[in-house]
């Protein structure tokens, strides 16, 4: 018979309730402003109905009615400077967090709406609607709204998206020591999500000042909770991570504001995160008009339930019982929303032949289409740039390219507190599984961040410290594969969020990985990910083959506004070549490429590793060939004048890379350049890369998996014979 | 999907060639590496080998036809095919009657010879856009060009080659006068005009039209060769035995390499003087005439000589020269003493810069000390290319090959 000992968590799961002395200390201002919040909550949700019944919104329009409760106890709880972000159904968080940043002090009940109302409530239905005058300009609509100066993040239309993202601004809280909190909103959806779970674990390990506040509002659009997990007591998931977790009846208001108290001791005290579980319920489906009882998920009884328990009426009868408010006060309050609402819609929305339809007046003009994808590159005004070829210092010829890695780094990390590194062994190994960190851990403990082996939590944090703006995350995949398990945060978020949001946000991220071709990996360690990242337009791409260019290109990365991938390659890592001594400070432009070597009869486009095995196979066939190294590989950087030029003069394109078809980088490329120089190309663009299967672990055949020198050769051979110009047979 | 047979280009510049004779018929099973057809090119007849394995599904070219490099000749059904797969492929191979379109106005104006006579409706040409655009700027008509690149098509490199063609003020025979009939000639038989027969006529008025040819004459005195001759070739079999045009070539290759001035190659960036004394030898066959190449010839006995230049000629009458055997060379020699022609002068073969006419070695009436005597002379001409060889070089080099020739001694060591 073995023994049993019953274990204990290492953190506390609690049911939290408001008393009748709770009630009855509530403060009348504060009682007010609540109710007078959640009106305003609930008008603008009927508006937005409304004109989504009337076909005037488009896409989904997710309401809140029924969850005000929530939504306003929680934000009245936050400071001005506190922060948070929501999920697909959080226009009544935005909402309640704008206004308690507006109007700090509390809005009387009968007290008219200002200006100040009336301007966050029409941005705000212009967003939703579309429109050039709202938050993001009209780009984000009803699930990504974003007003930073309120303290909204950005709320995310992927379920547990923004999870990460909010840990980002929590670290940089409490990094920076202001004592502040994040709340990341989320639904009973998304408590089983890895992204929300992964985060849970990293903030907690972290101690990060964040809130993971679910909203169970039992339903992942009609799935029910208990379907979707063994114990829809969702804040027992606090329990696996060490996280104090709070349960309360989302539909009493001050129950909520009083969790929300506690959990902010807690997280501005330095204990780390805190979860609260609201029970709450929308009264309509997903999203539209109707209950969900009309799709047939849940009874009507069910909603008529819910519904005596509506967080307004209760909040509405607390302070007429206590006289604080009178039955007619309460009637004129609900008036007064409704007809605020009225106007604001009335300012966007005009009548034509009897039909409505928006202001055509309104909208973002189409031109805006692209804007702000990527930053302006302004912080680059100013910046001395170099190239090897006319360095003004003194270079080592034999400088091992590893070593210039950590040394720019380092370098970096000296003048820029703001830089902070983050990756998986980054802090041991003495520099990472690679040497790429040397030394980092050691100048910069608090600096160099060894994270958990979940990179979707670890990107999307860096994406919310890079959001944020205090702090310059640089983070690393130990394997460019692993961008598949990050895929949410990577492409979704950092690399869309300037763009969603209107096209004015920065997201300084730079993110390190090594292309690892050749060391026996196998195939989910051994992509180049340039290709897929080449279709995410908010992301830009550099790729060093020498050291020289990386102090540049690292710099240049490290500067700029937007995320930069950073390109490394391991048989880079040992290969040795010319850098600067003493002088780590040069930048080199993003979108510049490099003519290592002139010629007349073909271009050949290739970069990192590939540069200088093609330099090899030209030089040994003695072709008169043009080598380009791209250097910049996204298609804003990717500089257009130099391959112009040289495909002028040589009428033969060949691009080469080293990693597989299906991901290759070159065949956008290969669609550029046939389009824009189509009269210019003597023979189709011929390309190199590796095969359609992925490397395998087998040495002989990761080496078939890869383009080698004798395929190159091979390819070289052809565009020579096909413009006329046969080889000798070797 | 069925493996496309291209007709492959054998030769440098190689246009075009007649399939002399196909070796399978439709529905033979072929072996990969086996003899499909031979080919007639303008210079010899090659065997065609299939590079995959298959059966024949069709034949594109009838025996006897004429393709361009790189057309399909024949379409093989690969392990799997049948018929129905070629019933795809039918419609690509047909000829496309695509109208030419008509020239642009912005190119119309170019006053060429090449553009008078635009095609009203000739088959689409693949060219490559590079190749167009310069065409058009330069007014050249894709349709007179032979396309070097991937099945014929026309690249960069072609436009510019016949760019620089047009360019050179020369009076190209027009096709229409080629083509007339002379009036008055009665009754005749037409000979069809062979891919060997046409080269010999581009090259032949290429050559007499553009290079600047100056002649030299010298008499040599061959009665010591004659008796060495005799000398060595007493017991020899008959077949082996040293021909005064072996002497000949040795005393070519040694004057060569004394006035290595004369090895050279003429192009419009340089002349090249070539390292290697490759001699080509005039070879008549059936077809036309051939030159065979002569390598290293300064560095081979007269036995070789005499052996290599037996067994080129003889593969040379067969029509089964190979393209490196014929191709190069930086001088050539023309022997027709053996028809009993006192002299004459020959045309140089371009790019080389000289040519040696040699006649018969007959006895004739020569001064010797103050006696006339009758000795065994043979009068040589030297045809040369005043670009790249002067007269004094020239003369130099004549002087040189009489000397050796006259003390054939000179030629064994």
């Amino acid at each position: 018979m073995p023994t049993f000992t019953d274990l204990t968590p290492s953190s506390f799961w609690r049911e939290i309730g408001a008393t009748r002395e709770d009630w009855a200390a509530l403060a009348p201002a504060l009682g007010g402003t609540m109710l007078v919040e959640m009106h305003l909550i609930r008008a603008f949700e009927e508006k937005v109905l409304e004109l989504a019944g009337q076909g005037l919104v488009h896409g989904p329009a997710h309401s809140a009615i029924g969850q005000e409760g929530g939504a306003v106890g929680s934000a009245l709880a936050l400071r001005r400077s506190d922060q948070v972000n929501g999920s697909h159904r959080a226009h009544h968080q935005f909402l309640a967090k704008a206004l308690s940043y507006l109007k700090p002090d509390g809005i009387a009940p009968a007290a008219e709406f200002d200006g100040n109302i009336r301007d966050l409530s029409k941005r705000t239905l212009a967003e939703i609607l579309g429109l050039a005058q709202g938050f993001c300009k009209g780009r984000g609509g009803s699930m990504h709204l974003r007003w930073a100066q309120a303290g909204n993040l950005g709320t995310n239309a992927i379920v547990g998206g923004g999870v990460p993202m909010a840990a980002g601004a929590a670290w940089a809280h409490k990094r920076a020591g202001t004592g502040d909190v994040v709340y990341t909103y989320f639904g009973d959806g998304a408590t089983n999500i890895g992204s929300v779970l992964e985060t849970m674990n990293l903030a907690a390990a972290w101690k990060l000042p964040i809130c993971f506040f679910i909203e169970n509002n039992r339903y992942a659009v009609s799935t029910h909770v208990e379907e979707a997990t063994a114990d829809p007591r969702l804040s027992s998931r606090g329990l696996a991570f060490g996280i104090p977790a709070f349960k309360v009846d989302g539909m009493d208001t001050l129950a909520v504001y009083l969790a929300c108290e506690e959990a902010n001791r807690i997280m501005r005290a330095g204990e780390g995160p805190t979860i609260i579980e609201a029970d709450v319920y929308r009264y309509f489906h997903q999203n539209g008009p109707l209950p969900g009882s009309a799709f047939g998920y849940r009874s009507k009884e069910e909603e008529a339930t819910w519904r005596k328990r509506d967080p307004l009426e209760a909040m509405a009868q607390e302070l007429r019982e206590r006289q604080v408010l009178s039955e007619r006060t309460v009637e004129e309050l609900r008036d007064r929303c409704v007809a605020l609402m009225n106007e604001v819609a009335a300012e966007l929305i005009e009548t034509v032949d009897g039909k409505r339809r928006i202001i055509p007046a309104l909208w973002p003009e189409e031109s805006f289409r692209d804007f702000g994808l990527r930053g302006d590159l302004s912080e680059f005004d100013g910046v001395r740039f170099a190239e090897q070829e006319t360095f003004k210092g003194s270079l080592d010829p034999e400088a091992k390219f590893i070593d210039t890695v950590a040394d720019v780094m380092t370098r970096r990390m000296e003048k820029d507190e703001r830089i902070v590194v983050l990756g998986e062994d980054v802090h041991r190994l003495k520099g990472g599984t690679n040497g790429a960190t040397r030394g980092l851990s050691q100048a910069f403990p608090d600096r160099v961040l060894g994270t958990p082996i979940s990179e979707n939590a670890f990107t999307g944090l860096a994406g919310g410290m890079a959001a944020d703006g205090r702090f310059r995350p640089v983070i690393e995949f130990m394997y460019p594969d692993f961008m598949w398990v990050a895929a949410d945060q990577v492409f979704n978020q950092v690399g869309k969020a300037r763009h969603m949001f209107g096209g004015d946000s920065d997201m300084p991220l730079v993110l390190r990985t090594k292309v690892a071709m050749g060391t026996g990996y196998g195939s989910q360690h051994s992509m180049d990910p340039a290709g897929i990242f080449a279709t995410a337009p908010g992301w830009r791409i550099v790729a060093p083959s020498t050291p020289f260019d990386y102090v540049g290109l690292m710099n240049s990365a490290l500067l700029c506004r937007d995320p930069v991938l950073v390109l490394e390659h391991v048989d880079l890592y040992a290969s040795k070549g010319a850098a600067p001594v003493d002088d780590l400070d040069y930048f080199i432009p993003l979108g510049k490429a490099k003519v290592v070597r002139s010629g007349a009869r073909v271009t050949i486009l290739t970069y990192l590793a590939m540069v200088e095995k093609t330099r090899l196979v030209v030089e040994d066939l003695g072709i008169d060939a043009e080598i380009i190294d791209l250097r910049s590989l996204d298609r804003a950087g990717l500089d257009w004048a130099t391959i112009e030029a040289s495909v002028k003069k040589t009428g033969n394109v060949l691009i080469v890379e080293q990693g597989a078809a299906g991901t290759s980088y070159g065949g956008w490329l290969a669609d550029e350049l046939q389009r824009c120089l189509f009269d210019w190309l003597d023979q189709p663009v011929r390309r190199v890369h590796g095969a359609e299967a992925s490397p395998s672990i087998s040495k002989v055949l990761e080496a078939a998996a890869c383009a080698r020198p004798q395929d190159i050769e091979a390819a070289l051979r052809c565009v020579m014979a096909d413009q006329g110009l046969p080889l000798a047979a070797a | 999907m069925p493996f496309e047979v291209l007709l492959p280009s054998l030769s440098a510049g190689m246009e075009d060639a007649v399939i002399a004779r196909w070796l399978k018929a439709a529905g033979q099973e072929v072996a990969k590496g086996e003899v499909l057809a031979e080919v007639e090119t303008d210079k010899a007849t090659m065997e065609l080998e299939a590079e995959v394995a298959g059966r024949i599904g069709a034949l594109k070219v009838a025996g006897g036809g004429r393709a361009n490099v790189n057309d399909v000749i024949a379409v093989l059904l690969l392990d799997g095919e049948d018929d129905s797969m070629l019933a795809g492929e039918t419609p690509k191979q047909q000829p496309r009657k695509v109208a030419e379109p008509a020239p642009a106005p912005m190119i119309a104006p170019t006053p060429t010879p090449e553009l008078a006579k635009p095609t009203p409706a000739g088959p689409r040409h693949s060219a490559s856009p590079l190749a167009r655009r310069i065409a058009a700027e330069r007014g050249i008509n894709l349709s007179r060009i032979a396309g070097s690149g991937p099945k014929g098509r026309i690249v960069r490199i072609d436009v510019e080659r016949a760019a620089q063609a047009a360019s050179t003020p020369i009076v190209v025979p027009q096709p229409a006068a080629v083509s007339a009939i002379p009036a008055g000639i009665g009754d005749y038989e037409a000979v069809p005009l062979s891919p060997m027969r046409r080269t010999i006529a581009r090259r032949l008025v290429d050559a007499k039209t553009t290079v600047p040819h100056f002649y030299l004459n010298a008499d040599c005195d061959v009665d010591a060769l004659l008796a060495l001759r005799a000398e060595i070739n007493e017991g020899r079999d008959k077949g082996e035995q040293i021909s005064v045009n072996d002497f000949v070539l040795k005393a070519v290759a040694v004057a060569l390499r004394k006035v290595p001035e004369a090895n050279a190659v003429w192009t419009d960036e340089a002349i090249l003087r070539l390292r290697a004394v490759d001699i080509a030898v005039a070879v008549a066959t059936d077809g036309g005439l051939i030159t065979p190449v002569l390598r290293d010839a300064d560095q081979k006995s007269l036995g070789t000589i005499s052996s290599e230049v037996k067994a080129l000629a003889i593969r040379a009458r067969e029509g089964k020269l190979k393209p490196d055997e014929y191709q190069g060379g930086g001088f050539s020699v023309s022997n027709l003493g053996m028809y009993g022609v006192k002299s004459f002068t020959a045309i140089i073969n371009p790019p080389q810069s000289c040519i040696l006419a040699v006649g018969v070695a007959e006895r004739r009436p020569v001064g010797r000390g103050d006696e006339i005597v009758l000795a065994n002379v043979m009068s040589c001409t030297l045809s040369v290319d005043h670009r790249s060889v002067d007269g004094a070089v020239g003369a130099k080099w004549l002087a040189a090959f009489k000397a050796a020739i006259e003390h054939p001694l000179m030629l064994l060591v």
